[in-house]
């Protein structure tokens, strides 16, 4: 079974263009260059891939472990699919 | 006033993505506009455009460029090679001296579309939360400072189809008057995505398509001529003292000699005689020069019945008996209609023409119009033009017109 940090390791290397050695549960959002702004287009992936809903009310997530558990939190309070779908793939390039 | 040295030029153009490959195609006049094969060209009554050949710039890192439109991107890029260029412009540049300037009529088109898109199309909320970010027309001169470092004034121009010839010549003022030692300037646009494509078509300004030969389909000057052919790109400039420039032995590719300016303040699209009459003399005026002194002119020259017909009327205006004589460039029959990149794709390549001492050709002249009884540089260009001083003209919907005069870097 695909993990939460797994499949949000996923979404870092595609999206955010991050290498998978550097992802750690320990590892600071800041240091991988996620700040405020990337946090909030995080989650909005977050929400495809998991099927979730996020809360509007403001989180404090400093490291990836963070994330995974507000993921899973709210997987569990939602009962969202644990059925894994891709990232959606960046469309900033029509032509 | 100081004078203004051209040390830097960047293009991403339907030309090519380097000077040397712009001015090559140029030069033999070959056609950036394309027949389009994107999905939905179907919808459009003229599938054509004048694309860039851009889809990741390899010098942009890519956690950077996914918060970029088009439009920024080719911008950005535009001014990695702008900077390079210039044999280090940058160098020992008081940041808060150094400004960005940046014409764009419509900004982060492809994004808002997108957003549009899965708001009406899809009828899903979900917005990519980047869509403000990337759609703002600020957003390409915003990416350029925090490029490079640059603080002083960093400021966005939208004035339609002569948004980057404004913003080139309001960087050379803040140059030229020694309030910056630095301006990036030009100007960026992607409007290719399917509404702006639309939008454009509903106004009935674009070219019905030569199904013989869809990129001669612009034809500036022709009587056959039936619209304009939008294109995609940006051009950015380095700008700085002739004296900075000098001094430390940069590459002078051209100076900024003047600027002017005018509205029509008649009607919402009908150009004006007198309004792009006014912003010519306007130019040399400021450039202070006399209109015998112009030896080149790269037109608007749209290929609209309306444009052509008017340029040439004020062209005779400024230039007397002379206009026949003096080679007019339309080069939008050949890389389209960046609208607000026009002006500085325009104004590079009047200085690469001036250098390599040519005139480009307007082509797909097939039937030479009455009415612009100019001396055109049909569909070949001349060569051994020694042109010290060339005009670019830049108009615009809303009518701001607005004129560089530029120098040859040897003047």
């Amino acid at each position: 079974m695909t993990t939460t940090f797994e499949r949000l390791c996923a979404i870092l290397v595609k999206d955010h263009k991050l290498p998978l050695e550097r992802l750690s549960l320990y590892a600071p959002l800041d240091s991988l260059g996620i700040d405020s702004l990337g946090t909030v287009e995080l989650l909005w992936t977050v929400e495809d891939v998991f099927h979730l809903k996020l809360p509007s009310t403001p989180v404090e997530l400093a490291t990836l472990g963070d994330v995974v558990r507000y993921i899973d939190e709210l997987v569990a309070g939602q009962g969202a699919a644990l059925t894994p779908t891709l990232p959606a793939a960046p469309s900033l390039r029509t032509t | 006033m100081r004078r203004v040295a051209v040390s830097g030029i960047g293009v991403v153009s339907p030309l090519g993505n380097s000077v040397a490959e712009v001015l090559a195609r140029a030069r033999a006049g070959r056609s950036g506009v394309r027949r389009l094969d994107t999905p939905f060209a179907s919808r459009l009554v003229a599938p054509i455009a004048a694309t860039a050949q851009l889809d990741e710039a390899p010098s942009i890192d890519a956690g950077k460029a996914r918060m970029l439109d088009r439009f920024s991107q080719f911008a950005l890029f535009a001014s990695q090679q702008a900077v390079h260029s210039s044999s280090g412009a940058l160098a020992g540049i008081d940041p808060a001296r150094a400004g960005v300037f940046v014409g764009t009529g419509m900004g982060g088109t492809h994004t808002m579309d997108a957003g549009y898109q899965t708001l009406y199309g899809e009828d899903s909320d979900r917005i990519k939360p980047f869509t403000i970010l990337m759609g703002m027309h600020n957003a390409a001169a915003a990416w350029i400072g925090i490029e490079h470092g640059l603080r002083g004034p960093n400021m966005t121009y939208s004035t339609a189809c002569s948004s980057s010839a404004v913003a080139i010549g309001e960087a050379w003022l803040r140059v030229a008057y020694g309030q910056l030692e630095l301006a990036l300037a030009g100007g960026s646009e992607a409007p290719l995505s399917p509404g702006s494509l639309k939008a454009w078509e509903a106004l009935h300004t674009v070219a019905t398509m030569d199904t013989d030969e869809p990129s001669a389909s612009c034809r500036p000057f022709s009587m056959n001529r039936s619209g304009m052919v939008l294109g995609e790109g940006a051009a950015m400039l380095v700008l700085e003292p002739w004296d900075r420039a000098l001094a430390r032995g940069a590459p002078i590719l051209g100076e900024i000699l003047g600027y002017g300016q005018s509205n029509d303040a008649s009607h919402i699209t009908r150009p004006s005689v007198d309004g792009q009459a006014a912003a010519i003399r306007a130019a040399l005026l400021s450039a202070g020069i006399d209109a015998v002194q112009v030896e080149a002119i790269n037109a608007h020259g749209t290929g609209t019945q309306a444009n052509d017909r008017t340029e040439a009327a004020a062209i005779r205006a400024v230039f007397g008996a002379r206009a026949a004589h003096i080679p007019i460039s339309a080069t939008k029959a050949i890389h389209g209609h960046l609208l607000g990149a026009a002006g500085a794709l325009e104004c590079v390549l009047s200085l690469l023409a001036m250098q390599a001492e040519l005139a480009l050709p307007t082509m797909h002249l097939q039937q030479p119009d009455p009415d612009c009884d100019l001396d055109s540089v049909a569909n070949r260009a001349r060569e051994g033009v020694a042109a010290q001083v060339t005009v670019s003209n830049s108009f615009a919907f809303g009518g701001t017109n607005a004129v560089l005069v530029l120098r040859r870097a040897s003047a």
